[in-house]
C-alpha cells in the first residue's frame, strides 16, 4: 500500500524554512551561556588558584636543597706501607719435613679528591698473607 | 530526531533546528519579530528545565513554543482589529528561503491558501516531526481531527497545484 501523499510530504519537507535572525542567537548566548560576571569570577578563582599554585612550588624548588651531582673524584695519592715479615718457629708437617711460616702484614691507602665538593675518599685496606716456606734438614 | 538529552552545545542545536522551530512558532504569532520572540523565550525554557525530561524532547520544544505563542497572544491582544486582521493574512513567502524552483515556489505560495487549522498540522507534521497523537494533544483535538486536517490539507495543495500546472 502507498501512501498518496508521500510525493507531495517530501516536496513540502524540501522547502527550507528561514532561520531565526542573529539578534535571537544573540539573545540566546545572553541566557544560555554563563554570565560574564561568573565567567569573570571563575577566572579570577582559576588565576589566584594558579598564582598559589605556582608560588608553593617555588618556594618548594626554593628551599628544597637541589639534588647534588655526582661527585667527580680523582686519584691524588697511592700508598702502600712497607711490607712487615714475621717469620714465626718451624713447623713439622704431615710427611716429615720442615717448614718456617712466613706472616707478611702491609697497608693499602688510596686518596681520592672532589675539587669541586672539596671531599676527600681515603681507602685504607690492610693485607695479610700467611705462608710456609720449606726447610731443607741435613 | 533531536537528541537534546546529549550534552551538546546549544548553539549547535540551535543551528541544526532553529529554522523549523521558527516556522511552526510562525503559526500561532502575528508577525516574523513575535515569531523570534516566542522562539527565543520557549528555547531558553526547553534548554534550561526540559530538555532533560524523559519523553520525546522534539514533543517538548514545540509544546514550549506554543505555549509561549499563547501567553504572548494574550499579552498583545490590545492590538487593533486591522491590525490583526492583516497579520492574519499568512505570508508564506517570506517563511522559508528563497526557492528558484517554480513548484516550490508554488507550494509555498498554496500553504497560503490553506485554512489556519489546517496549515499548522501541516507545519507540526512536516517540519515538527510529530504524529497525529502528538499533534491532536498539541492543539486539543483528536487524532482523528488532526488526520482529517491533513487529509483536507493534501488535497487542497494537490488541486492547487494540479490547477498551476495547467495555467
Amino acid at each position: 500500500m502507498t501512501d498518496p501523499d508521500h510525493d507531495l510530504t517530501s516536496a513540502l519537507a524540501s522547502l527550507r524554512p528561514r532561520p531565526p535572525g542573529p539578534a535571537v542567537t544573540a539573545a540566546l548566548a545572553r541566557e544560555l551561556d554563563p554570565p560574564a560576571a561568573r565567567r569573570g569570577v571563575i577566572l579570577a578563582w582559576s588565576t589566584g588558584l594558579a598564582a598559589a599554585a605556582a608560588l608553593v612550588l617555588g618556594l618548594y624548588l626554593g628551599v628544597a636543597p637541589a639534588e647534588a651531582p655526582a661527585p667527580s673524584y680523582q686519584l691524588v695519592r697511592a700508598e702502600q706501607s712497607p711490607a712487615n715479615v714475621e717469620v714465626l718457629r718451624p713447623v713439622r708437617l704431615d710427611d716429615g719435613s720442615f717448614a718456617r711460616p712466613v706472616r707478611v702484614r702491609w697497608d693499602s691507602t688510596t686518596q681520592w679528591e672532589d675539587p669541586r665538593s672539596r671531599t676527600r675518599f681515603i681507602n685504607f685496606r690492610p693485607n695479610e698473607t700467611t705462608t710456609l716456606l720449606p726447610l731443607e734438614t741435613y | 530526531m533531536i537528541d537534546a538529552h546529549a550534552d551538546q552545545d546549544w548553539r549547535a542545536w540551535f543551528a541544526e533546528h532553529g529554522a523549523r522551530l521558527r516556522l511552526i512558532a510562525r503559526q500561532w504569532t502575528r508577525s516574523e519579530a513575535d515569531a523570534d520572540d516566542v522562539v527565543q523565550e520557549a528555547f531558553v525554557r526547553f534548554w534550561k528545565h526540559q530538555r532533560h525530561l524523559p519523553g520525546d524532547p522534539n514533543a517538548l520544544v514545540v509544546t514550549s513554543i506554543r505555549r509561549a505563542a499563547l501567553d504572548l497572544l494574550r499579552r498583545t491582544d490590545r492590538r487593533s482589529g486591522r491590525e490583526q486582521a492583516v497579520a492574519a493574512e499568512a505570508e508564506t513567502m517570506t517563511w522559508f528561503e528563497p526557492e528558484a524552483d517554480p513548484c516550490q515556489q508554488a507550494l509555498i505560495q498554496s500553504l497560503a491558501l490553506l485554512s489556519a487549522e489546517q496549515r499548522e498540522v501541516v507545519v507540526l507534521k512536516v517540519w515538527g516531526e510529530l504524529t497525529f497523537d502528538q499533534i491532536g494533544e498539541k492543539l486539543q483535538v483528536s487524532p482523528n481531527t488532526a488526520a482529517s486536517r491533513w487529509r483536507y490539507a493534501m488535497e487542497a495543495l494537490r488541486k492547487h497545484i494540479t490547477a498551476r500546472a495547467h495555467d
